[in-house]
């Protein structure tokens, strides 16, 4: 009995304590519902458009969409990017440890409407190459992060976890990555975070993001339609964003 | 026991070690001293093989340590560093528990030994178990880490300057709790210091190093009476040898037993114990002012007396 009272009580606090987050899922929420019907605002903003709601797709296509594509771009870029820095951290691959950090900084220097450009011819248009731009540009947190978090662990924990013959995999998985785990996490957090405004730019090439409507009104002179994008990646990027905040609190 | 033949390493062309040879049989507590830099450490991470040694031979129990994995060797020793080398992330039994995890004790046994080896070394299971690292003082950690050390029964314990960076009063203690630890387990322990006095309490062997090579080993009480060369000389810490040695030695092996006659006369003499050092029983004469002192065994009964002259007696 006294055990469930504890139970029931971390479970309330700890759903208070993702009221944030919370609150900003239920504003893009919101906003996805109530925007299509808000013409008499709109109008106001735009009064010379003659349309002044985007309605090619739906708003909630278009922000499943988006974070479709975020979500892909960041697993392969977690994936990479710790795996990377794993590597080059480890001793038989400390050699390519400058060639690394160099290379994941200079991912970040392209600005990601070349990176686009230059994988058109590649890749074609549509996804896919949005996907690669976004991938690169958001290796960078995620490689230094790693980087610093596996660095900064205190050498004689690593001297003790040797001595008492931990294998090198062991030594990874239990002592290395939990250590660094919330260094990791705050590159991941940077890297999503820059990506879900970065990949707005995809719609320049096709793919179908909440880039959609602000390209569609810079090209018509609309500011409705910029402000709808613009509003719904605010809103997205905050939700994800204030996640990662509090999930960065419980380690 | 612990042969090392011959034993070198380089570390590209300076030898750190230079062809030592050293055995340590079955449960002695050998202790390598020198200054930082005399190869000391290295003599010690090449037992179990954290560093592997460029030429000679080492043998544990008569088996060359290069026919074992390095791992499975590790997990057969004790090892406790200086800095404790606790994992930050993990209680105090968990980090207890590492080398019975490793080697896949069932965790009913695991936790029956922590609790073990909390209890042994004075670690109050209730309230430290789920402490974390941080939480400890510097004492409690390295006692954390000796458990560790000794979590797996390993017939061999190699400690790196475990007690390097305490307090001179939570060493003390430490080092006592060692000795009787040591009486109780009889491991064959393989311990590092800089600090000639620490060897001189402990060992049963002292094995003096400079520049990668033995310059000598013995007895505490040999090196005292025949240091090998000055080098020896100035760790032992020149003129302050006779109190030294005076520290290594008991009360008991030099008191007079008590007359009965004399023992009302003598009754408001300061007092001894039976196992104390000699060192102690000259600072309390030169503190009391006085030149005898009345030994009392450890139940506080009075056994003997020991005046001033008897201190320049040899030994029997």
């Amino acid at each position: 009995m006294k055990r469930q009272a504890g139970v029931m009580r971390i479970g309330v606090s700890s759903l208070w304590a993702w009221w944030v987050p919370l609150a900003w899922l239920v504003a893009l929420l919101a906003m996805i519902q109530i925007m299509p019907d808000g013409e008499d605002i709109f109008r106001q903003i735009a009064p010379d458009n003659r349309s002044v709601i985007y309605r090619r797709d739906d708003f909630l296509t278009l922000v499943a969409n988006h974070m479709a594509i975020v979500g892909v771009a960041s697993l392969v870029a977690i994936t990479a990017g710790v795996g990377a820095a794993v590597v080059v951290t480890r001793s038989w691959g400390r050699d390519f440890l400058p060639l690394v950090a160099q290379l994941a900084s200079m991912g970040q220097t392209f600005p990601p409407v070349a990176v686009l450009a230059l994988s058109v011819p590649m890749l074609g248009f549509g996804t896919e190459p949005t996907i690669m731009a976004l991938v690169l540009y958001g290796l960078l947190p995620i490689v230094r992060n790693t980087l610093v978090g596996l660095q900064g662990i205190d050498a004689d924990v690593l001297e003790a976890a040797r001595g008492m013959g931990m294998s090198a995999i062991q030594i990874l998985w239990q002592v290395e990555l939990p250590l660094a785990f919330k260094v990791i996490v705050a590159g991941i957090r940077t890297s999503v975070t820059i990506n879900i405004a970065t990949a707005a730019i995809g719609s320049t090439i096709g793919a179908k993001t909440l880039g959609d409507p602000i390209i569609a009104g810079i090209i018509n002179g609309n500011t409705a339609y910029i402000l709808q994008g613009a509003i719904l990646i605010a809103l997205l990027a905050l939700c994800v964003d204030s996640s990662f905040e509090r999930f960065s609190r419980l380690l | 026991m612990i042969e090392l033949r011959e034993v070198s390493k380089l570390f590209g062309r300076e030898h750190a070690v230079d062809g030592i040879s050293l055995t340590v049989a079955s449960g002695e507590l050998c202790v390598l001293v020198g200054t930082s830099g005399c190869g000391k450490s290295t003599t010690l991470r090449m037992i179990n093989r954290l560093i592997e040694h460029s030429a000679g031979q080492i043998l544990i129990d008569g088996q060359q340590i290069r026919s074992f994995n390095g791992q499975v060797l590790r997990r057969r020793m004790g090892y406790a560093i200086q800095s404790t080398g606790l994992f930050p992330h993990w209680s105090v039994a968990r980090n207890i528990g590492l080398v019975p995890r490793l080697l896949k004790w069932t965790p009913a046994r695991i936790e029956e030994r922590v609790t073990e080896l909390m209890e042994l070394l004075g670690l109050e299971p209730a309230t430290f178990a789920d402490k974390m690292p941080a939480q400890l003082s510097g004492g409690q950690a390295q006692r954390v880490g000796v458990a560790r050390a000794l979590a797996a029964d390993p017939d061999i314990l190699l400690m790196d300057e475990p007690f390097g960076a305490l307090d001179p009063i939570t060493r003390e203690t430490l080092q006592d709790e060692l000795l009787r630890l040591q009486s109780r387990l009889r491991k064959t322990i393989v311990f590092v210091t800089h600090d000639m006095d620490e060897a001189l309490k402990l060992a049963d062997r002292i094995v003096v190093m400079n520049q990668g090579r033995i310059v000598q080993q013995g007895t505490p009480q040999t090196l005292l009476h025949e240091p090998a060369d000055e080098f020896v000389e100035s760790l032992l810490g020149g003129a302050d040898r006779g109190l030294k040695q005076a520290g290594l030695t008991r009360v008991a092996t030099l008191m007079q037993p008590l007359d009965p006659a004399q023992a009302k006369a003598k009754a408001d003499l300061p007092t001894v114990g039976v196992d104390d050092s000699l060192r102690l029983a000259l600072s309390l004469m030169l503190w009391h002012r006085c030149e005898s002192l009345m030994v009392t065994s450890e139940d506080g009964q009075p056994v003997g007396t020991l005046a001033f002259h008897d201190l320049l007696r040899t030994a029997p």
